[in-house]
């Protein structure tokens, strides 16, 4: 007897143990991909978070620390810190919020709004993100002239900036800052963009069943 | 208009999900990865629904696009596949209805079927539907003639992996 034959009688014995979905769970797999996205940008937002966090507890020994206070910069760390903790989590939390209420959305119309809502989320943390690393800078810089300027005696006419060089010393700082805002910038185009791509497409997709 | 389409697109799949399951269980090792072949069949076939609209059975395009399904994502991942790794909670065979000596021989015989490539898996699976092989030749979009060579190997594909 052939061998396929054999399991072909076994094959219709196995119908029984099949699993059987209920017509609601297979409704709302229709719309899980999204809710997979959205997923992923939660994931990523905690673990960019984790990252940060590890970063700044093994940069900032004491030897930072000590640095810091060097420039007058140790409050100004502080304050930096605990806003920025405040905000990033602030976006985990609605990273998280849009997690779960697109989990639990199973209108199509509802969905739409939901992955517009997490594109703007997303869109809103970058945005946090490159202000937030450009004020840094900025103060940061700031403080350490206005540091320099206070502490080191100028002992000859050479210590001052004519107006030309001060040109060109706010020239160069800006496109350091450019180039420092731009790589953070792609980084985020990166790990984000793809993501929102393709919930884009989703909702693209949603759309011209809408119609 | 959408209403109307998804009600009946859910109702159909609600009535045929045996296919999608059955597909599952030739291509997939574990519950994990049933549920993730099965969520992308439903997904693959609702995108495609609006195309299908009643040109031929639900079933016949069903089993057309799920197993494209199956096979393309097989092929994504098939460095991740372990075909070795057999779970018992697939194919569960209930001791009572056979002899130690068959349930042996069908367990080896499901081994064998897991270890074969996607498109080899495909044929056995509509080969174990009951399909002729008109019906396996214009699912899977190959020759009739091309369907029957292809079976043959891979039945003695399988006695080669049973009896080594």
């Amino acid at each position: 007897m052939d061998e396929l034959d054999l399991l072909k009688k076994d094959w219709k014995k196995q119908e029984s143990t099949l699993p059987h979905l209920t017509y609601d769970e297979i409704y709302r797999m229709i719309w899980k991909r999204s809710h997979s996205i959205v997923k992923w940008i939660f994931i990523i937002s905690i673990l960019e978070f984790l990252l940060g966090t590890i970063l700044n507890i093994v940069l900032a020994d004491d030897d930072y620390w000590h640095r810091m206070e060097e420039f007058d910069l140790t409050e100004f760390t502080i304050v930096a810190y605990v806003i920025s903790y405040l905000i990033t989590f602030y976006f985990i939390f609605r990273f998280y919020k849009n997690y779960q209420t697109i989990s639990t959305t199973d209108s199509a119309s509802r969905l739409m709004k939901n992955i517009l809502k997490t594109r703007k989320t997303v869109k809103y943390y970058i945005a946090f993100v490159l202000i937030s690393s450009g004020i840094t800078f900025l103060v940061a810089l700031f403080l350490i002239i206005r540091n320099h300027m206070m502490t080191v005696e100028p002992t000859s006419k050479d210590m001052h900036f004519d107006t030309m060089q001060w040109i060109l010393f706010i020239g160069a700082i800006i496109l350091i800052l450019a180039i420092f805002l731009g790589v953070i910038w792609l980084i985020y185009r990166v790990i984000y963009g793809i993501l929102l791509k393709k919930l884009n497409k989703n909702y693209k997709e949603l759309k011209k069943l809408e119609m | 208009m959408n209403k109307e389409l998804e009600h009946e697109f859910v109702k159909h799949l609600e009535k045929h999900q045996n296919i999608a399951h059955k597909i599952c269980r030739i291509y997939t090792n574990d519950q994990d990865g049933h549920n993730d072949l099965f969520q992308e069949i439903t997904i693959q076939l609702w995108k495609a629904y609006p195309k299908f609209r009643g040109d031929s059975k639900f079933s016949t395009w069903m089993y057309r696009v799920a197993l494209n399904t199956a096979i393309t994502l097989y092929r994504k991942k098939k460095r991740n596949i372990k075909t070795q790794d057999y779970d018992t909670v697939h194919f569960k065979i209930k001791a009572d209805d056979y002899n130690d000596e068959t349930e042996q021989h069908l367990k080896l015989m499901y081994d064998a079927i897991k270890q074969l490539n996607d498109i080899d898996k495909a044929l056995v699976f509509l080969y174990l539907e009951d399909k002729n092989y008109a019906e396996i030749s214009d699912t899977l979009g190959i020759t009739e003639v091309n369907a029957r060579v292809k079976m043959n190997r891979v039945k003695t594909k399988l006695k080669s992996i049973i009896n080594p």
